[in-house]
């Protein structure tokens, strides 16, 4: 069974293409087959970290004009990893995210299914796992990833903003689509955030990261693979043995 | 004919008059569960999915999810009656959301595509 995985927040800047980076490499190490796909259509990061040589995007896969096979890489020789490691990117370039950006809802419904049959093909290449990437609060791409996903891992921080907000989405949004859902607390200042919480809206917080100034300047490592022992590395290790002991 | 298709036959032939009889009453019968709007059908993108009520919006996931389906399909995802989810993949095909169509002796429904 393909179990996905998106990563979302209400609030932008909360971490969530760190985590699903870095997510989706200690899946890869430990010997998953793993499928990350960058559906922050507008604004894509997966480009820029992976510096990809590639024709086809996660946007073909969408308009249902390319399978999804077409349109992802295999970088597990590049790092190494026992688990097969694909990659999916969003076209950066400013044409396509205004072509994009004009989509109407005809064309939204259509790239859910084609999110779901894309789910289905992942599934019969035995991919155990997919990562979404998204954009933050309620955009269609991000929406039609959590609707297409088992479990959503919302990204938080510790502003009053992002707590009401999120309180939102899980009414208006993940609980409507009968989604599981999971909070990681990141960039936390542990002074600021009291006593570790276990529950908040009656869902499970699995992991809580500090903010650290290096997991920002090295952002052009995937600190999983190049420092598994950097605090931040451990954090997503224990998320991921979480992840699968109580949902997968 | 054995006696379930039979009553599955009447059960259809029931529902088609009851959507010819819809459009005779110009569509007065604006049940809480009908978000549509005037005559312009509306596509299912997820927006409009999360609007509808629980009911509806569980036959609904089912159907993309599983994509073109019998009732009975989709009454086997839901755990619902067949005649149960017929009802409200009916209700959904008036709402123009779900396309309805026939395969030799069987009734299949899909997401609307415009
Ligand atoms: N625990 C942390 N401590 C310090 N900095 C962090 C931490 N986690 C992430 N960052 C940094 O915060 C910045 C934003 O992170 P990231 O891009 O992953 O957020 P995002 O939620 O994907 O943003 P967006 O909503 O724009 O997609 C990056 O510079 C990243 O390196
Ligand atoms: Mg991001």
């Amino acid at each position: 069974m393909t179990f996905a995985l998106a990563v979302h927040s209400s609030k932008g800047g909360t971490g969530k293409t760190s985590i699903a980076v870095n997510l989706a490499a200690a899946y890869a190490l430990d010997g998953k087959n793993v499928c990350l796909l960058d559906v922050d259509i507008r604004g894509p990061s997966l480009c820029s970290i992976f510096k990809p040589d590639t024709y086809f995007w996660i946007n073909d896969m969408l308009s249902g004009d390319r399978e999804i096979k077409d349109t992802i890489h295999d970088v597990s020789e590049r790092f190494g990893t026992k688990g097969k490691f694909f990659v999916g990117y969003s076209n950066p370039d400013i044409n396509q995210i205004r072509e994009l950006a004009r989509k109407d809802r005809s064309w939204q419904s259509n790239a859910l299914k084609n999110i779901i049959k894309g789910k289905k093909e992942l599934s019969g290449k035995n991919i155990d796992v997919i990562i979404f990437d998204t954009s933050p609060g309620v955009e269609y791409e991000s929406i039609n990833a959590v609707a297409a996903s088992d479990i959503v891992l919302i990204v938080h921080n510790s502003s009053i903003a992002c707590h009401n907000c999120t309180d939102q989405l899980i009414k208006g949004i993940y609980s409507p689509l009968n989604k599981q859902c999971a909070i990681v607390d990141n960039m936390c200042h542990p002074n600021v955030l009291g006593p570790s919480e276990e529950k908040r809206f009656g869902i499970n917080v699995i992991a809580q990261i500090p903010c650290m100034c290096n997991v920002a300047t090295r952002n052009n490592e995937i600190l999983s693979l190049t420092d598994p022992d950097h605090v931040f590395s451990k954090a997503i290790c224990s998320m991921k043995n979480k992840i699968e002991d109580f949902y997968m | 004919m054995s006696e379930k298709e039979l009553l599955e036959e009447i059960l259809e032939n029931l529902q088609q008059m009851n959507e010819k009889l819809d459009s005779f009453i110009g569509k007065k019968e604006t049940a809480p569960d009908q978000s549509k709007k005037g005559n312009i059908a509306e596509s299912l993108d997820i927006m409009t999915l999360l609007s509808l009520p629980d009911h509806l919006r569980t036959t609904a996931t089912t159907l993309f999810e599983i994509g073109p389906a019998t009732a009975e399909e989709v009454s086997k995802v839901t755990l619902k009656e067949r005649a149960v989810e017929s009802n409200y993949l009916n209700q959904l095909v008036r709402m123009e959301h779900v396309e309805k169509y026939r395969e030799g002796r069987k009734v299949y429904f899909r997401i609307n595509e415009k």
